[in-house]
């Protein structure tokens, strides 16, 4: 039960990383407690800083939405995501279509 | 006599009865119906959990429906096993056990979820069928009860995804579904056909004794194996499982992601204990593989540029699939090369098939955690969310659990499946194991947009009275999560009780012929 995983390769052993895990945590609530502790809440320290901009109230104000997110990655790999939502089409008979077709691949492969 | 021997038929007798009762506990009112609900789910978890203790225990379990034999002998001498027979190895129990789990954390799930809707009765009844066909697909030993069960899930499907028949894009998805769904069980009827017409049989262990690879044997494979992984969302057919996922209610989405597990189980039923040897080439098992690799990238590029949160999700199902296939098509590769199974195959095996509970498991608690995000702020939008974690922090913390485990961050249970997966794919092809760790990487991402977008963040006005779900939807959510930490702390006893000999069963196609046939035919 508390033994490692063996892989054939490796092993994988969760109480020396959950033991990890735990000194880690440790130091680094060690090294918070070593901050400043002239800290007031609800003072001017306590404020968002936005850019040197006033903050809006509204969350819905700020942040970046979902569809933005990873703009560069999907901009970088625009002509294989352009090409994959065209397969995307949402039509029943394309369903169909792929179907079909990976029978008709399949069984020429598996007949020759 | 032993009670215990019936298992198998209990544990497709209880959810039936469920689904035929459900109408009349209706009409008792909301807590009679919810009652039955979740007595039958907790019934059905507990026959499964004691059916796989069972076959642990004593080994395939064989029951033949209404006779004390699996033959018909005739006055000639002649036996010829013609009657229904549920054959439970350890794969089988084990496939059970994780479905039932499923099924028991949508139904506590729905009790809230669906409150507010009418027609619950009927709900309750799809719902419990939709069981009874995920498990009969499990216990089968007979060919055309496994199309049977199957077509008993699709059906129960269709009404279930469609429930929220007032919207049209639920009931688009559904025509969708029943379309392609139909069209596979055509073809899986016509593949039985084909072996029916060959070998006089449709009981699994009987054709697999007689099997001789031919033209219609080919045929048959073909439209068995193309007809399984379109059902379990493989690329390049998975276009239905966005739309499927999606507008199901989130219940029914997590027990669905069990039912596509059923027909993985299929998949590799006839691929190793049908076929098994006599599969000759390799082109199946390399078919499988790309398709796997196939599903795994597609499925989480497409994942990542997604702002509904269940279409991210459902794509990362049809990810989470490519995993498993690829492992096991691995597995199904080394299957006729002891050395080579020793050296990778079966550490494949065991990978993939640890990754079916951990799959089940951390994306049922993901769409579990979406449908509460869209009860209780409304939307399933990534762009209008935001803030929750501070209203709602049982299902962040859920969510945070279940996304790391897909993400396969140590040390949670999708790592240790994963970790097994990459090191026996890499032994067969290097390539393999790069796109699988890019795959995870991209897993990740997407799940840190949806933590950041959904749950981090300011607060907004318009979610200001949301507030955290009611308990039955946290003990729904708090089930799987359980298991998921469970697996993570005890990826050993795991593998060893529950893994181990499902691969075994799954490798040993002599053992699964000879439980039934033992020298019969």
């Amino acid at each position: 039960m508390w033994a490692k995983v063996y892989s054939g390769f490796g092993y994988w052993d969760v109480y020396v990383w959950l033991i990890f895990f735990g000194i880690t945590s440790a130091l680094v609530l060690w090294l918070r407690s070593l901050g400043r502790d002239d800290y007031k809440e609800g003072t001017e320290q306590d404020e968002i800083f936005y850019g040197s901009n006033e903050v809006p109230e509204d969350g819905d104000d700020m942040g970046v939405p979902a569809s933005s997110a990873y703009w560069g990655f999907v901009k970088a790999l625009k002509p294989y995501y352009d090409s994959l939502i065209e397969i995307h089409s949402g039509i029943a008979s394309d369903y169909v279509g792929y179907f079909v077709l990976t029978v008709a691949v399949l069984a020429v492969l598996v007949l020759l | 006599m032993n009670w215990q021997i019936h298992l198998p038929a209990l544990v497709l007798a209880i959810p039936l009865l469920g689904a035929f009762a459900s109408p009349v506990a209706g009409l008792g009112g909301r807590n009679v119906r919810n009652g039955w609900m979740i007595f039958i789910s907790i019934t059905t978890t507990a026959m499964c959990l004691l059916l796989l203790q069972k076959v642990l225990a004593d080994g395939t379990a064989v029951y033949v429906m209404g006779a004390e034999n699996w033959n018909l002998t005739l006055p000639s001498g002649l036996s010829w096993p013609i009657r229904i027979i549920l054959q439970v190895d350890a794969f089988s129990a084990f496939m059970a056990v994780v479905g039932s789990i499923a099924a028991l954390a949508g139904a506590f799930f729905s009790l809230s979820f669906m409150d507010k809707f009418t027609g619950l009765e009927k709900f309750s009844a799809l719902y419990f069928l939709l069981v009874t066909g995920m498990l009969g697909m499990q216990l089968t030993g007979d060919l055309f009860n496994f199309f049977v069960f199957l077509e008993i899930a699709s059906v129960a499907s269709f009404g279930l995804i469609a429930f929220w028949r007032d919207r049209p894009e639920a009931v688009e998805a559904s025509f969708k579904y029943m379309i392609v769904s139909t069209l596979s069980a055509m073809f899986i009827l016509i593949a039985v056909g084909f072996l029916y017409g060959r070998y006089n049989a449709v009981n699994i262990a009987a054709v697999a004794r007689m099997l001789h690879m031919g033209y219609a044997e080919k045929i048959a494979l073909v439209f068995l194996v193309v007809s399984l992984t379109m059902k379990c969302g493989t690329v390049p057919m998975h276009m239905w499982t966005p739309d499927a996922y999606a507008e199901a209610p989130a219940g029914v989405t997590c027990l669905l992601v069990g039912v596509s597990q059923a027909s993985l189980y299929g998949l590799f039923r006839v691929c190793f204990s049908l076929y098994g040897a006599s599969l000759g080439s390799s082109v199946i098992p390399w078919t499988i593989i790309v398709m796997g690799v196939l599903s795994m990238f597609i499925g989480v590029t497409m994942a990542v540029i997604q702002k509904e949160i269940k279409r991210l999700m459902a794509y990362h199902s049809v990810s989470q699939i490519g995993y498993i296939l690829l492992a096991l098509g691995v597995g199904l590769l080394a299957l006729r090369d002891p050395q080579a199974m020793a050296d990778y195959g079966f550490t494949a095996m065991k990978g993939g098939i640890f990754h079916i509970i951990n799959y089940t498991m951390y994306k049922g608690l993901l769409f579990l955690t979406a449908g509460a995000v869209y009860y209780a702020a409304g939307s399933r939008n990534l762009n209008e969310l935001g803030g929750l974690a501070s209203v709602m922090p049982h299902t962040t913390f859920m969510f945070f659990i279940a996304a790391a485990a897909i993400a396969g961050i140590p040390p949670f249970n999708g790592f240790v499946s994963k970790l097994l997966i990459y090191q026996s794919t890499f032994a067969v092809y290097p390539l393999l194991a790069v796109v699988a760790l890019v795959t995870s990487v991209l897993t990740l991402a997407s799940f840190v947009k949806v933590f950041q977008t959904a749950f981090l963040g300011p607060a907004k006005k318009k979610f200001a009275n949301v507030k955290e779900v009611p308990g039955s939807m946290l003990i729904g959510m708090s089930v799987l999560t359980i298991v998921i930490i469970a697996l993570t702390l005890f990826p050993t006893w795991t593998l060893s009780h529950l893994v181990e000999p499902a691969a075994k069963a799954l490798v040993d196609q002599a053992g699964y012929i000879s439980a039934v046939m033992g020298g019969g035919l």
